[in-house]
């Protein structure tokens, strides 16, 4: 590489960083904070963690966050990832169409999706809201994300090389699995990251179609900011910031994003 | 997807009969709530309605339902009928093994849950909302209670879930704590023998300060329009207890649905915006958060700052205040009554009740609780206020339909 | 550089077009079911009225309730909408595009990793992100005691409830939707092209505006739709982090749905925030669409 390095943009990459850094220590810091309410900074300690283990309410809030994920990135990566091959291969009178269907939930404000969502169920099929309901509620707002994500992958792929496949005598099934799946594997899982993250931290959707035992930590955290969140949110976040970053940087030496480095991240939305 | 509720024409002709009976509905007028689309609660009578012809639905069946076996599908029915019918010799029911609960966040004593499925092998599922309006959005969806057996509605609320057959009738033969209950609580005007709600926690709203930043003392609203406060000071986010403050600076009432009433308070209203740091949510934590130095706030919220900001003022301003509060019932789409009437009764519980006070800095009702709580809660007149003093402060009444006319104003007020 | 549109079409054999069509079915049909139809009935409500107990009546349909919508106190809440969108969705690609630009050029093999480290505080609540601001920039809080103790400042400076607090909550949570397409679109960048307008001897800021730039432009107005989508139907921030002057119309329509129970004018103002988010939408992808892409 010849190309010189512009100090000025490193400064301001660093800046990014402390900007989206600052939360997440004051996060972390807060939670050995020994006020109950955790406005004020009155004391460490480190009761909370073992506290929390204690708290069934808010195992139980995680327990459904982490069910519900699990239903939409299921869902929402399957329906999606082929309704993004699909589009991409397709070019037929309807496809205008079908696209705009798969803008349309990305643009509709969510307390509408919600409402919605509560009438549909509510009213056609006389259900009160579950763990089942808000999955299928995320599987719909998420189908869009991973579709755009994974046409836009399946756009850069150059058809050609199905049909060598083909040409070499791989049948339909074979030629999927072995070239084209490979290739946009990784928009795929850009998707289900993408999926995870956009339902793990959904409360407007979410609150519409809870229902008895089916309460989120979203829910949990935005119903007690009224008295003031307890340090056990802090600690329980802290918890999941640093597993997932374990699991991400194992996953990274391991060489999960190793294969084709430049193009394991999602692809665009044009 | 949930299977949680079956809608067996068992429940449905029970929430039907009970409806047709508590409603004195007539055919025709049930026939006219066809053809309204979307009301939630005409829909079960109308499907059971359909299912049986109409023919049991006689206004003057008071269901002698039997009580319950121990199966929780047929539990349903274990609820007695209306409380007007003659009581029954009903042997004690044996609960369900689940419950539903549906409150606040920490608005319940720290052990209450446990303390509950410990005594009786009910395991409780309790889930919450964010603010009373997602309850209620929530326990009218299906017009039955969204599935939950228990809720926390503001006394406000009650006439209102009652007429709409949100709400059932409690079994009062399975709430015997309700003797511990203060005489001024044994007949509220919004529910009257306490035939359907039983009261849980009692407030008035005043207004707290940090005398740090303040340093007079104040005594009435005026103080939250006071230029010199601009940018430190919060109005709850409360539709009716904002145009209350209002009404009570005018001298009117805070029930009014006089449009000129109405015009004068938000224009009040209207000049104070500016002044607001926050329609507040979130009083407790703008307050300890120190911008906020004068805030509208519940009596409970105050107690809480306290243990942030010890100095914390409060003052029930003395041109008027309301005085509300909550309380327990059992929706009338329960899955598990027994188990509901059975928490009713436990959180009636002297001891309970004192526990549940102690942690929320809300007085509850009950007469037998008071030597039980902390005395630095229950003996400061502004958490506990003498009966001469509560006797001048006035309830919010449930306003039906005009009610649009406070939040059609609230909604321009704050857009 | 194979963009979509100049991707060659060749005729497809019938039965890989209808094998299309099957991968199509699944989802289109989830959509329409979970997406279309409910839609379609909160679209039909917004045409009834409320009755007198608050249910649902379409015994009058009319428009009254879009005609209501469009009274002039509710003006200063689209505004705020729009204000708060914009000025976020602008912010977005200002700090999202040097961070992406230094991973995608200076990461080398940990390029990855950075990107990573970049979305790793998005894998915790939002809520709990928003609360940590409030801590952060409360009358008494981190912010403000740095600056006291520096001296700086001897009051402290009222950061919270502000448009300035609704702005930085809203741009620090959909900031990991603008990063995401921009660093992609700059990583496929062919670096020869940069290098070739440097050997004819483009300053390194005409490079980037003659070159580096329009190549990258499909992933900003990427970047910029995937922010000004979420933020012009966000409530939760301005709730959060907002104050008694920063209602937004997404809160207006949740206090008519709730607090005033009135289903009908609020699915009505629903529709109006969202055929004014379609319409900019579709307006703008035109636009950028024509520009970048030159027509092709």
């Amino acid at each position: 590489m010849t190309r010189e390095r512009n100090p000025w943009l490193t400064a301001l990459a660093a800046l990014t960083f402390v900007f989206l850094f600052a939360p997440i220590v004051v996060l972390i810091i807060f939670s050995f904070n020994v006020s109950r309410r955790n406005f004020v900074w009155l004391g460490f300690t480190l009761d909370w963690y073992p506290k929390l283990f204690a708290n069934v309410q808010l195992l139980d809030a995680l327990s459904v966050t982490l069910r519900v994920a699990v239903i939409a990135i299921i869902g929402a990566t399957i329906l999606g990832s082929l309704l993004g091959l699909g589009l991409a291969r397709l070019r037929f009178r309807g496809s205008g169409a079908a696209e705009t269907l798969i803008l349309l939930p990305m643009i509709t404000p969510e307390i509408i999706i919600g409402i919605s969502l509560l009438i549909f169920f509510g009213q056609l099929f006389r259900q009160n809201g579950s763990i089942g309901q808000i999955g299928i509620a995320h599987i719909t707002f998420c189908i869009s994300y991973v579709a755009i994500i994974v046409r836009a992958r399946a756009l850069s792929l150059d058809p050609r090389l199905e049909e060598a496949a083909r040409d070499l005598g791989a049948s339909a099934l074979g030629s999927f699995r072995h070239v084209t799946l490979p290739l946009i594997a990784p928009a795929i899982g850009a998707g289900a990251m993408l999926t995870f993250a956009l339902s793990f931290d959904d409360l407007i959707i979410t609150s519409f179609n809870a229902g008895p035992g089916s309460s989120t930590l979203p829910i949990y955290i935005y119903s007690s900011i009224k008295f003031g969140v307890t340090p056990q949110i802090n600690a329980i976040s802290t918890i999941i910031v640093a597993v997932v970053a374990l699991a991400l940087f194992v996953a990274w030496r391991l060489g999960a994003f190793r294969p084709d480095e430049r193009r394991v991240v999602a692809d665009d939305a044009t | 997807m949930s299977t949680d509720h079956d809608g067996s024409s068992l429940d449905l002709e029970r929430i039907l009969v009970r409806y047709l009976a508590e409603n004195r509905l007539t055919r025709r007028q049930l026939l006219r709530r066809i053809s309204i689309v979307g009301a939630t609660a005409a829909v079960a009578p109308i499907i059971a309605a359909c299912a049986t012809g109409g023919a049991s639905a006689a206004p003057s069946i008071s269901t002698p339902v039997p009580a319950a076996p121990s199966s929780s599908d047929a539990g349903a029915a274990a609820e007695t009928a209306s409380p007007t019918a003659t009581p029954e010799p009903t042997p004690q029911p044996t609960p369900e093994g689940e419950l539903y609960v549906y409150n606040w966040t920490q608005y319940i004593g720290d052990t209450t849950v446990k303390d509950f499925q410990d005594k009786y092998g009910i395991k409780v599922t309790y889930d919450f909302f964010d603010t009373a309006d997602t309850q209620l959005t929530k326990i009218r969806s299906d017009g039955k209670g969204g599935g939950y057996d228990v809720t926390y509605p503001a006394s406000t609320d009650i006439p209102g879930l009652v007429r709409d057959g949100v709400v059932a009738a409690l079994d009062l033969s399975m709430i015997s704590n309700a003797k511990n209950l203060g005489t001024e609580w044994a007949n509220p005007g919004y529910d009257p023998n306490n035939a359907h709600s039983m009261p849980y926690m009692w407030w008035t709203t005043g207004f707290v300060w940090d005398p740090d930043k303040i340093k007079e003392d104040l005594t009435d609203w005026t103080a939250l329009w006071d230029e010199r406060y601009k940018g430190h000071m919060s109005m709850l986010d409360d539709v009716r207890e904002v145009f209350a403050a209002a009404a009570f600076r005018l001298g009117l009432s805070p029930n009014t649905t006089s449009d000129t009433d109405l015009d004068a308070m938000l224009q009040l209203l209207e000049q104070q915006k500016p002044l607001l740091r926050t329609y507040t949510a979130n009083d407790i934590a703008d307050f300890t958060g120190g911008q906020v130095w004068l805030t509208h706030a519940w009596s409970g919220d105050w107690g809480q700052m306290l243990s942030d900001k010890p100095k914390t003022k409060y003052v029930i301003p003395e041109s008027g205040a309301v005085r509300g509060s909550d309380t327990m019932v059992v929706l009338s789409g329960a899955q598990h009554p027994v188990a509901a009437n059975l928490w009713i009764d436990f959180n009636l519980d002297a001891k309970v009740s004192a526990a549940n006070t102690n942690v929320t800095y809300y007085m509850g009702p009950n007469a037998a609780a008071l030597p039980l709580i902390d005395p630095t809660i229950s003996g400061d007149p502004r958490i506990n206020p003498a009966s001469a003093t509560l006797d001048k402060l006035v309830e919010l009444l449930e306003l039906g339909p005009d009610l649009d006319k406070y939040t059609q104003r609230w909604n321009a007020l704050k857009a | 550089m194979t963009t979509a549109a100049a991707a060659p079409t060749p005729r497809r054999p019938l039965r890989d077009r209808l094998s299309a069509l099957i991968y199509v079915v699944p989802g289109v049909g989830w959509l329409a079911l979970f997406f279309a139809v409910p839609l379609v009935i909160v679209l039909i409500v917004s045409f009834g009225t409320k009755d007198a107990t608050g249910h649902v009546s379409l015994a009058h349909p009319g428009l009254q309730n879009y005609l209501r919508a469009g009274r002039p106190e509710y003006v200063p809440a689209f505004l705020n909408s729009l204000r708060y969108a914009g000025i976020t969705t602008i912010l977005s690609i200002l700090i999202g595009y040097p961070i992406a630009y230094w991973i995608s050029r200076y990461g080398g093999r940990r390029k990855i990793l950075l990107l990573i480290l970049v979305m790793l505080p998005f894998w915790t609540s939002y809520l709990i992100r928003t609360y940590a601001w409030m801590i952060i920039l409360r009358d008494n809080g981190v912010l403000n005691g740095i600056l006291q103790s520096v001296g700086l400042i001897s009051d402290p400076i009222p950061f919270l409830n502000t448009d300035f607090s609704v702005i930085l909550g809203m741009t620090y949570g959909f900031l990991p939707f603008a990063i995401l397409p921009l660093y992609v679109s700059i990583d496929r960048m062919d670096d020869n092209l940069v290098q070739a307008a440097r050997d004819l001897y483009a300053s390194g800021r005409q490079a980037f505006l003659h070159v580096t730039l329009p190549i990258t432009m499909p992933g900003i107005v990427a970047a910029a739709l995937l922010t000004f989508i979420p933020a012009i139907g966000d409530y939760v921030t301005p709730d959060l982090l907002g104050g008694a002057q920063t209602t937004t119309i997404a809160k207006v329509v949740q206090v008519v749905f709730q607090s005033g129970r009135d289903w009908p004018y609020g699915s009505a103002l629903g529709f109006l925030l969202m055929v004014l988010t379609l319409v900019g939408t579709f307006a703008a992808l035109r636009t950028l669409r024509r520009e970048t892409l030159g027509g092709g």
